[in-house]
Formats: C-alpha cells, structure tokens, sequence
C-alpha cells in the first residue's frame, strides 16, 4: 500500500525550528509568545485566568476520590464503573477534556495496577486534574513498564510476589483510574470520610488508601 | 527508527523524583503549578489550540520533533512552548519577524512597549465565557463508522516490526518501540478512534478500530523481565497488529 515516492518527509531539521529564537529564561520566554498573541487578539488574558483557576482549584483529585469512595459504597454504582467509567463518572458531573473514554481498573488481593504513558502524559484530567511533576519524569516513564515492582518500592510499596501488576501505558485516547481496595475496618464510615481515605498515587496505582499498610 | 519521547523500557534512568515531606512519607497534593510561567504556558498552548489551526496529534507530534538536544534539556513546559512557538509560525498565526521583535524587547525588559487596549479578538478566539462548555465537551477521539474490527477478543496478535506510519517518514505513531514486533492478546476492542498516525500529518481522521492489547512482561523484556506473572496493556490501532503466525 505504501509507495515510497508518496512518502512525505517530515521536517526534522534542527537548526531552522522558529523556537530557538527564544530567550533562555523561561518566564520571558512565555512573556514574549503570550503577549504577542494577546496584541494579536488570538487569545484572551480572561480565558487563560478561567483555565488557570479551573485545574489549579476546582478539577483534582478530589473529583476522583469521590468516584471511588462511591463505588466503595454502592455495588450497582461499581459494577456501572467497571462496565461503562465514562457514563458512571459523568453521573457525577466528571467529564469531558483529557477524560472522553475513561476506563477504570480494579485493585483486588490478586491484581495490582498502575498507570503510566510512557509517549507523553497522557492523564486522566477530569478526576485527577493535571499530572505531577514524577508522573511526566523521563523516570517514570521509561521504568515502569519496564520494571513496575522496583518503581513502586520506590513509592513506598511493597507487593506480594504472589500479586500480578498489570500495567496500562496510555497510548491513545483512553484514559485510566485506578479503583484501589477499600481499607480495613472502615465499615463505620460514610462516603465522604472514606474519599478522605483516597489519595492521588492510589488513584494512580502509585500508592494505597490512607489505612491500607 | 525512533524519538526520544519513545522512551518505556529504556535504561539509565535513576530514581523516580517522589516528592516527600519532612517525615519521608509520599506526599500525594503539589500545586497544579509551581512557577507562574508554567502556568502561562500550558494555558495559552490551550487557547491557540483552541483556534482550530491543529489537533491534539499535530501538537503532541511537534512536541516529539523537538531536535534530541532540546527535547532532553528542556523542562515539560518549556517543551511546550518550544512546540507552541513551532506551531504558531507554521501555521501562520504569527510570523518570525513579530517573533523576534516581541523576543528582543522581552529581553530588554519593555514589552510594555506592546501594550494596546483596543485589541480587536479574532473570530475564532476562546472565550473566557465558553471555557467551562468546551472543557466539558473535550474533544471525543470515537467515530461512528461501518469499520468491523478484524480481531477478536483472546486473539494472538504480533505487532509492527517498525514504525508503522506508511505516509510519513519518521512520522507521528502511538505504538512504542519497546512493543513493536512482540506478540500479544487482544484484551478489548474498544470501537474506531480518530487514527494519530494520518491525524497528526493532516492526513484525514481515518478512524480505526482500537484495542487494548495484553503483553506478557517476559515477552517484552525476555528475561530481564521482573515477574513472569506482571503484563503490560497498551491501546494500539488495527494497523499496528498482524494476526499471530506460527
């Protein structure tokens, strides 16, 4: 199918890329681009404190910890999260960018997982918000698909070897969350103080809920 | 017959950079950003893509044809607004000589000197009151289409040997390196997505059927793989899988 006469060149050559033209320091690097689009009209200074303000205070990990301290406590609701995470998360009004086509995974005694995308950062934005610092390090991920048990010591946790990780490397548009066990001996507890028992790295695969040593 | 951001499995990497707290104990809440200038540049890399001049495939594909140097050097954010930049001038958004004129009094401490309050916005321009609707919209990757996925779920499949962009020469992919030519299971189909390989290149949506595809960690790492039970999953379109021969 592919002729080789019709193969496009991409353009690769290092030494014409527009960005070189840039200062070294980063801040007047973003300086210099923003205010010429804002003088060009092309953006709004409104728009980017809307942005700025949304992820920094109202999408987070915050937003995930409920979906599953729901499904902690409601076994219609989990078995709508395994089967369709998309649907089920919206019922929470969790939706939408970086979050089209969720999948959630489930921890079990026998199954560990964890979640990385070793391209880019591909992330799950409307639960969890936007990626730490260590989720986008060349470490995590060149490592964890590589050696998940090492990388996870390094989190602080330690697996059985009897326990299988699977590990789910974001490559297209599906974006995953982890549903970590439900601690021990919190039988007592209403939804919302169990989704103060559910941390980011949990959510990840990178760590447990508070409780679970 | 790769990039630099084709890195899983690679070797030489140290410690996972896991933020701690005085008591060494993981700490799982960072700010969203550290610095303001990153901030900045994740927001407007947001509202130029928002102008409707390129994809998400275009953008995360100039972000891996950053050269080696620039790619391994620079920060995530710079990464960014290098790609951005790149972006801005190929498709004619802004030129070079307004670049450079905008960069040189920057440097000088007087882009003040820029500073117009009757800009006019453009047509297309992100409005600050339309953010909330377009983030809850987000930009859904699955078409309707009449393809039938080939494959079946429990199927043995062998990806790629190669990168597999038949249209571009060292073209955008989403199948990694350290997967290609390794044998594997379809675990799900999950229904046709819009194709990075041809979107990235504005060569069309072509969507495909898209599955996500179990890999044995020893048939990925031989036998430097550390548990013989662990697998990896990843989501790989149709023309990445060859079906299984003996």
């Amino acid at each position: 199918m592919s002729d080789k006469k019709n193969i496009i060149h991409n353009h690769t050559h290092s030494d014409d890329h527009a960005h070189s033209q840039l200062p070294s320091d980063p801040e007047l690097r973003v300086k210099a681009v923003e205010t010429l689009l804002l003088n060009k009209g092309l953006i709004d200074s409104r728009t980017l404190d809307e942005l700025i303000d949304t992820y920094e205070n109202k999408i987070g990990p915050q937003n995930g910890a409920k979906v599953v301290a729901k499904a902690w406590v409601d076994e219609e609701y989990k078995k709508r999260l395994l089967d369709d995470a998309t649907s089920a998360i919206r019922e929470l009004s969790y939706q939408g960018r970086q979050g089209e086509n969720m999948v959630v995974v489930e921890n079990t005694p026998k199954v560990h997982n964890v979640v990385v995308c070793t391209l880019c950062s591909c992330y799950p934005w409307p639960v969890l918000g936007l990626p730490p610092t260590w989720y986008k390090s060349d470490e995590y991920r060149s490592r964890t698909v590589r050696e998940p048990r090492k990388v996870l010591s390094e989190f602080g946790l330690s697996l059985d070897p009897k326990v299988q990780i699977k590990v789910w490397d974001s490559t297209a548009e599906l974006r995953y969350l982890v549903l970590p066990m439900r601690p021990d001996a919190t039988e007592n507890m209403n939804e919302t103080e169990l989704a103060e028992l559910v941390t980011r790295n949990s959510m990840i695969g990178t760590g447990l809920p508070k409780g679970i040593k | 017959m790769s990039r630099l951001h084709d890195m899983g499995g690679r070797f030489g990497d140290g410690p996972i950079p896991v933020p701690r707290n005085n008591k060494n104990e993981v700490i799982n809440f960072e700010p969203t950003f550290k610095h303001n200038w990153q901030a900045k540049a994740w927001a407007i890399t947001l509202a130029a893509g928002a102008l409707g001049e390129w994809n998400l495939d275009i953008s995360r594909h100039y972000r891996e044809c950053l050269p080696p140097k620039d790619y391994i050097n620079f920060s995530y954010y710079e990464k960014w607004l290098a790609a951005l930049t790149n972006l801005l001038i190929d498709k004619n958004l802004i030129s070079l000589d307004e670049l450079k004129e905008y960069v040189a009094a920057a440097k000088k401490g007087n882009l003040g000197k820029f500073s117009n309050q009757n800009v006019m916005l453009d047509d297309r321009t992100w409005l600050a009151e339309d953010v909330q609707k377009t983030l809850g919209w987000g930009g859904p990757s699955i078409r309707d289409t009449n393809v039938s996925p080939i494959f079946n779920i429990g199927d043995k499949i062998t990806t790629q040997s190669y990168n597999p962009n038949e249209n571009v020469n060292g073209g955008h992919t989403r199948l990694p390196k350290y997967a290609m030519g390794r044998v594997g299971k379809i675990y799900s189909y999950n229904k046709n997505h819009v194709f990075p390989d041809k979107n990235a290149h504005g060569l069309g949506e072509s969507p495909l059927p898209l599955y996500t595809v179990e890999f044995k960690s020893s048939e990925l790492w031989g036998i430097s793989a550390e548990h013989e039970n662990d697998s990896i999953f990843l989501d790989l379109w149709e023309p990445y899988l060859n079906p299984y021969k003996d």
